[in-house]
């Protein structure tokens, strides 16, 4: 029979790939969208269960490849940060079939599970016939639609340092309706600021550039600051992430997504950095 | 591939020699003539084709049948032999909220996962369960008072 492979297991799925030829196939909701090749030869992975688990350890929120946003949504160990970007995502139907694994492989900017791995600095386990890699979310991403994941790999798990899932967080999707809408503009970031100084801060911005946006550097001007210094900073901060972001033009223009990037950024610093 | 594609629809065992990578929507109307699972935009946007696939709300044109095997899936034509069905269409005639009828059958399945999950939804929930199913028609209002009636009326099916 044409038309792709359903192994039933890790190695199997490896093997498969090795092979060469073969495109994986977590939940589908990107790859039916794309007019594909008569030829195209899927390997589903839906059966493969070291793809499917949802855990923490004492440093990690883990979840497998092919957790679907349903299943995420209703994880007690999924962290708040993540529940709120995926229950914004798409309509009912797409999450129950929609993988985190499937958002993260297809290197769209406007990825809004991939946004929160970004500004939680997750780690991804990527696995092939020869060996595991682990890799920083932030180094996955080539350029727009384009990762660094090699035709015989696997993203196999996300590792969430639980350290910044748990931090309080600011999130929002800007979109032109409630449901199944496409990120115009979307933002998240956590702040630590415990005894009057700012310990960790990190943001990122999504559907701007043609990868995610995530800059430590400039985040990095409030770490160590009292919360005084940090809000005398305040300005320069924006000005600074005014520079930095070249957005880019599509169904709004340049213009409007750079706004929204401030006017987030700044309600950010406002509720957060206090 | 390894072997057919084998899998429960509408209550019945069947196999599938197609390809894997064909559209579930696509073999459910063109294969097994259930054109009751209407095409709308292929490309997950309206709901029109939506079906339940193990009991969960998904849209049928985002699916390939490699994804399907070991599945069980109920279009509308199976759904329609079930009390709950007959409590969802009397609700949706006496609300009146059926008019050109191309959403319906999706927007029926979409209803039947919300009161499957939630026997007694709010508003809310309802407007939540059924964002992802578009109606060009009614404005959604009569859509949503229909599954509140059916659950009313309907009490104990669900």
């Amino acid at each position: 029979m044409v038309g792709g492979y359903i192994p039933f297991g890790m190695q199997e799925a490896l093997e498969i790939l090795a092979g060469g030829g073969c495109v994986p196939y977590a939940g589908g909701t990107d790859l039916m969208v794309k007019e594909s090749a008569a030829d195209t030869r899927y390997v589903f992975l839906h059966r493969i269960r070291d793809l499917k688990c949802i855990t923490v350890d004492a440093e990690y929120f883990i979840c497998g490849a092919c957790c679907t946003y349903t299943e995420l949504l209703r994880s007690r160990h999924t962290p708040a940060i993540l529940k709120e970007a995926i229950s914004q995502i798409a309509a009912p139907a797409i999450r129950n079939t929609a993988t985190i694994g499937g958002n993260v492989a297809n290197a769209s900017p406007k990825a809004d599970a991939a946004l929160i791995l970004m500004v939680t600095d997750a780690l991804v386990r990527l696995q092939s016939k020869r060996g595991v890699r682990i890799v920083p979310i932030k180094e996955l991403y080539l350029g727009r639609g384009v990762a660094d994941i090699l035709p015989d790999e696997l993203i196999s798990e996300f590792w969430v340092p639980l350290s910044r899932a748990r931090l309080p967080y600011f999130y929002e999707k800007v979109g032109a309706r409630k449901a199944l809408a496409i990120s115009r503009v979307s933002f998240a970031g956590i702040a630590d600021v415990s005894g009057g100084r700012v310990n960790h801060v990190a943001t990122a911005f999504g559907a701007v550039e043609d990868v995610i946006v995530r800059r430590e550097e400039i985040d990095g001007m409030l770490t160590g600051l009292s919360v005084a210094e940090a809000q005398a900073l305040k300005g320069e901060y924006l000005a600074a992430y005014d520079a930095a972001i070249k957005p880019i033009r599509g169904r709004v223009s340049a213009e409007y997504r750079k706004a929204v990037c401030g006017n987030l950024l700044g309600a950010f610093f406002d509720s957060h950095i206090k | 591939m390894n072997g057919q594609i084998k899998f429960i629809l509408n209550g019945k065992d069947v196999v599938y020699a197609g390809s894997a990578a064909a559209r579930l929507l696509d073999v459910l109307r063109d294969e097994y003539g259930l054109t009751g699972v209407k095409c709308g935009c292929k490309e997950g946007e309206c709901g029109a084709c939506a079906v339940l696939l193990n009991g969960q709300l998904v849209n049928s044109c985002m699916v390939a049948m490699g994804f399907v095997d070991g599945s069980i899936v109920l279009t509308i034509e199976g759904y329609k032999e079930t009390a709950r069905f007959a409590a969802l269409d009397k609700a949706f005639a006496e609300t009146a909220a059926v008019q050109c009828g191309y959403c319906i059958p999706g927007m029926v399945l979409a209803a039947e996962a919300v009161l499957a999950e939630n026997p007694h939804p709010d508003e809310a929930t309802i407007r939540s369960g059924l964002s992802g199913n578009l109606c060009r028609c009614t404005g959604y209002n009569a859509i949503v008072k229909a599954v509140q009636a059916a659950a009313e009326e309907g009490a104990g099916l669900w």
